[in-house]
């Protein structure tokens, strides 16, 4: 991939900041990492994304240095955190589910990292205004946390995390128990928080929404492998096995046979491609994304079909068609009836094609052969 | 119609639970001693319960004990249930479930194990060994409260301390304590309420010469419960009540909404630690009492260990043999000569000089459990206990080789010169068809079979089948004019008026005849039961001169008037009973019948596992009519 493409936020000259060697764990015998390697790089926002039991949270608990690994290094600035208290990292954590101390007023909550330091007083006040104005939460120094909403809560846990100064913040599910609307008053509170702030956020979500929304980086996982990661455009537009297809967005993941470079034989017909290298007669998995299927006329299309259900959704109409067998799964503004014999036509640029997996443990891994 | 009967129920169920309690408490305020008058309010029980040093001392060890093994269990506890919540599900509900046991035992399976544990590893029991058991049987309560607060905690609320750059034992008391304070204090006043409210466990860790409140009011029931007792009992009541009713409020305030808990949290704050500095400053103070009074720094060598029934001795009197003596009296009591036989059968050398009965001397001597006296070492008991006694003692100390008496009475019949018309001079009287209904008769196998032996003309010990079977006849006979089989309530309702005739022990008779004038107290001419208490020296007794020093002590005039005023039953010490001053006890025939009244009166003997079960099947007869 080359740096001219939509997306590409990367500076080559960033910083690394964290550095995961070799990391496996288990509990009770069960694996939940297997040799895990992830490279942070400095104020980025990462954001570890997978279904639930994919290793994200012990991932993200690792660093934070509530979990240690069986196995593996943790490099933190070139130096070994492995083995390093939880209250001696300069990084800071945002809990699932807030952990406030219920018994502190908001000022008293954020103040206790600064405490600890033994802050003079002024400088622990200051602090919290300040922190209490970044989450858009003044005046709340002596209200009882049981008394805000969650989002409110969320906010102060978030500000008693950064008034520490860390240089990395890590955020487990923050906005798992918020409402939707709350959730994306979040999202858009986060972004403007990381930059203001310039610091590293690493942030765990199952929602993959979220995740193209906020990050800079995403780092799919599946079982305790890292299946892919790069940046959302590359991720949604590029995934590199069916699991990440599925997993990101809606998409259609059809059995095909690789002709040759550049051409590929989907149901019966052929489809030109970009991709190379795959072969010839080689069969492979294609991912075609339902907003990139144009239905035609019969007579115009690739393959030709009959849509068989229409839903509306808002801002486009969700069709099923059938045709080669398989049920297509197509997104457009344009409405086709259903009944109607239509024709499937596929940019080149959106077919999307994927090594077939030939065990499930080489499914899970999701190797790049 | 229903609410009605509703409220009717709640109210017989509250009266059921409580008239013990209020009766109780009642009592504690009445001026007379019986139980069936009322005497006025008086409020000097209270006062003499706390110029009792012994109650005073064992109030003292009693909370001693509460408040350590409390601040221990609930320190111990509380830590455990962090600890489990650092181990796998699986495990922890074993765990919890192998430390719920204890409190699913009974107690006694507890207390006995417990004692032998401490046996097998040499602890001397005492003050140590009853707060070690305390702190074990009250960890359980503590968990049992704390547990399920635990449960309910976010584990990350201590993460993010850490996080934050606490340190873990900053991080424990500054986020997780606070918010599993409620449960802590909550099973902190569960563990005080347990601890102050045990017996049997207490009574089987004490070993000898320490007392708390339980163990120490049942050894006061032997002798008839003194009114002190219900005061005592009645400020226990009230001080477990309170701590009920804080419990509650605590229990209550937890369930608060978080603003008000808040506000709560913070007015209180200061007062709180005001609290705390007083519960830190009252329970020094009471620690400092208990080891004065509990002699924890007494390290006095000559020690003697005594063994004495409950409330028979003037407490004044063991100050003075101390005192005169320089010998330190560690001094137990015993609830019944069978509990006494088994504490000694077990460990020979636990006490060196002990009173136990009659019956019991001639089983102890048989069994080789007793040493001879050396009558060198005792001229005051030679000279002053009047010789008819020694005589009585033979019955089971041949040759007055082993006892000298104490105390001794007699069982008679107490009956109402107003409701008694014919002249009451035998147990006939007993089964006269006049009085049915008016007779009432002692709850005791002995005793009732020796009334109807006495009558018929037979040895009160016989084994004989036929006499026995005569006897058990006769009683079934009787049973219809009987107005209730009773065991110490003959003073109560002979005091009241309640019945006409009643067969009693001499020293209750004495006390009644004070309390009411139209009562008196007969010796039957065919005889009756004779019992003396005797002191004797253990065989393996490891202090013989100072237990000698003791009796002889006992036997000296003024000590044995002193003790007679304080038990009055009859002393065998005559120059005593020459001193005493009022001439009508002096001589009253109640308290010192004539030298052939005594003569024709028997002590119980010894009858051996088949002849308790002799009269052990003829009872049931008798108690099931026949």
């Amino acid at each position: 991939m080359s740096p001219e493409e939509p997306g590409w936020r990367w500076d080559l000259n960033r910083k690394e900041l964290i550095r995961l060697e070799h990391i496996s764990k288990s509990f009770d015998g069960q694996m939940i990492l297997d040799d895990l390697n992830l490279v942070i790089h400095e104020n980025e926002f990462v954001t570890l994304l997978g279904p639930s039991g994919c290793g994200k949270t012990t991932t993200l608990r690792i660093i934070g240095g509530f979990e240690h690994p069986d196995s593996g290094r943790v490099i933190f600035d070139g130096e070994d955190i492995t083995n390093l208290a939880p209250n001696r990292r300069q990084l800071n954590t945002v809990f699932q589910k807030y952990a406030l101390f219920t018994h502190m007023d908001i000022a008293e909550n954020i103040a206790f990292g600064l405490k600890i330091q033994n802050k003079p007083e002024d400088y622990i006040n200051d602090k919290i205004r300040y922190a209490l104005k970044l989450v858009n939460l003044e005046g709340y120094e002596h209200r009882m946390p049981d008394s805000l909403s969650g989002g409110q809560q969320q906010r102060i846990a978030i500000a008693r995390a950064i008034v520490c100064e860390p240089k990395v913040l890590l955020l487990d599910e923050p906005l798992g128990a918020l409402d939707l609307k709350l959730r994306q008053e979040m999202q858009y509170e986060l972004i403007r928080l990381k930059n203001e702030l310039g610091i590293t956020f690493i942030y765990v979500t199952h929602d993959q929404e979220e995740a193209l929304t906020m990050s800079d980086h995403i780092v799919v996982m599946n079982q305790g492998y890292i299946q892919q990661e790069g940046s959302p455009e590359k991720i949604y537009n590029e995934p590199e096995n069916a699991f990440v297809a599925d997993f990101i967005g809606d998409s259609n993941i059809i059995p095909a046979t690789m002709v040759r470079d550049r051409l590929v034989r989907i149901l019966g017909a052929e489809f030109a491609c970009v991709d190379t290298g795959f072969g010839t007669e080689k069969p492979v998995d294609v991912v075609i994304r339902p907003e990139d299927v144009e239905l035609v006329k019969p007579e115009e299309g690739t393959l030709s079909g009959k849509v068989t259900e229409v839903i509306f959704k808002g801002v486009h109409y969700e069709m099923s068609v059938m045709a080669g067998g398989f049920e297509w799964l197509v997104h457009s503004t344009k409405l086709s009836e259903s009944g109607t014999d239509v024709g499937i036509r596929v940019d080149p640029f959106n077919i999307q094609v994927m090594n077939r997996p030939e065990s499930e443990d080489e499914e899970a891994i999701g190797v790049d052969v | 119609m229903k609410t009605k009967l509703e409220k009717v129920y709640m109210a017989v169920i509250f009266l059921f639970m409580y008239a013990p309690i209020v009766t109780l408490i009642v009592l504690s305020f009445n001026a007379s001693k019986s139980r069936a008058r009322w005497g006025g309010f008086t409020l000097q029980w209270y006062v003499r319960l706390f110029h009792d040093s012994e109650v005073i001392n064992a109030m003292a060890n009693t909370l001693l004990i509460a408040l350590i093994s409390t601040v221990a269990a609930t320190i111990i506890g509380t830590l455990t249930c962090v600890a489990l919540m650092g181990l796998r599900k699986k495990t922890r509900t074993i765990i919890m479930g192998i430390t719920n046991i204890p409190m699913i035992n009974a107690d006694i399976v507890t207390g006995i194990s417990l004692m032998l544990l401490f046996r097998v590893l040499h602890f001397q029991t005492g003050f140590v060994t009853v707060l070690l058991a305390h702190i074990t049987f009250n960890i359980p309560y503590v968990m049992l409260s704390v547990m399920p607060r635990m449960k309910t905690l976010n584990p990350d609320v201590y993460n993010a301390a850490r996080d934050l750059g606490a340190e873990p034992f900053y991080a424990f008391r500054k986020t997780v304590l606070p918010d599993l304070m409620p449960a802590v204090t909550a099973g902190a006043l569960m563990a005080f309420t347990m601890s102050i409210d045990d017996f049997i466990i207490t009574y089987f860790t004490k070993g000898s010469g320490f007392d708390t409140l339980s163990t120490k009011i049942y050894n006061e029931v032997k002798r008839g419960i003194q009114p002190e007792i219900y005061a005592l009992s009645a400020i226990i009541f009230a001080l477990v009540l309170a701590l009920l009713i804080l419990r509650a409020k605590i229990r209550q305030r937890a369930a608060l909404p978080a603003k008000k808990k808040a506000a709560l949290y913070r007015k209180e704050a200061h007062t709180r630690t005001k609290v705390i500095a007083g519960v830190c400053a009252a329970g020094a103070a009471i620690l400092i009492a208990g080891m004065a009074f509990g002699g924890v720094f007494s390290t006095r060598g000559n020690k003697l260990f005594v063994y004495n029934a409950g409330e028979y001795i003037d407490p004044d009197v063991i100050d003075e043999f101390e005192q005169e003596t320089g010998i330190e009296v560690v001094y137990d009591e015993f609830e019944s000569n069978e509990i006494m036989y088994a504490k000694l059968a077990q460990d020979s050398a636990a006490y060196d000089v002990v009173c136990p009965s009659d019956y019991m001397i001639e089983k102890m001597i048989s069994e080789d459990m007793l040493q001879p006296l050396d009558w060198d070492c005792l001229p005051l008991s030679r000279e002053n206990i009047g010789e008819q006694y020694y005589r009585t003692a033979q019955q089971f100390d041949p040759g007055n080789r082993y006892a000298v008496p104490y105390f001794w009475g007699t069982i008679g019949i107490l009956y109402n010169r107003k409701m008694v018309s014919d002249p009451v001079d035998s147990w006939n009287i007993l089964w006269n068809p006049k009085y049915k209904g008016q007779i009432l008769m002692q709850d005791s196998i002995r005793d009732a079979f020796m009334v109807a032996l006495m009558k018929d003309g037979f040895d009160p010990n016989t084994t004989d089948q036929e006499e026995i079977d005569e006897a058990t006849q006769d009683l079934i006979d009787q049973e219809p004019l009987v107005q209730a089989y009773v065991v110490d309530q003959v003073r109560d309702k002979m005091i009241g008026n309640e019945a006409a005739l009643g067969v009693i022990y001499s020293g209750e008779a004495t006390f009644t005849l004070r309390e009411n004038p139209d009562l008196a107290y007969v010796i039957p001419k065919e005889g009756s039961n004779v019992w003396l208490d005797c002191w004797v020296i253990t065989k393996h007794a490891r202090n013989k001169k100072a237990a000698l020093q003791w009796i002889d002590f006992l036997s000296r005039e003024d000590i044995a008037l002193k003790n007679f005023e304080f038990i009055t039953y009859s002393t065998p010490n005559i120059r005593a009973q020459e001193a005493i001053e009022d001439p009508m006890i002096r001589n009253s025939k109640a308290i010192f019948p004539d030298a052939d009244t005594l003569a024709r009166c028997r002590t119980y003997s010894y009858l051996g596992k088949e002849g308790d079960e002799q009269y052990s099947e003829a009872w049931k007869k008798v108690k099931s009519g026949g």
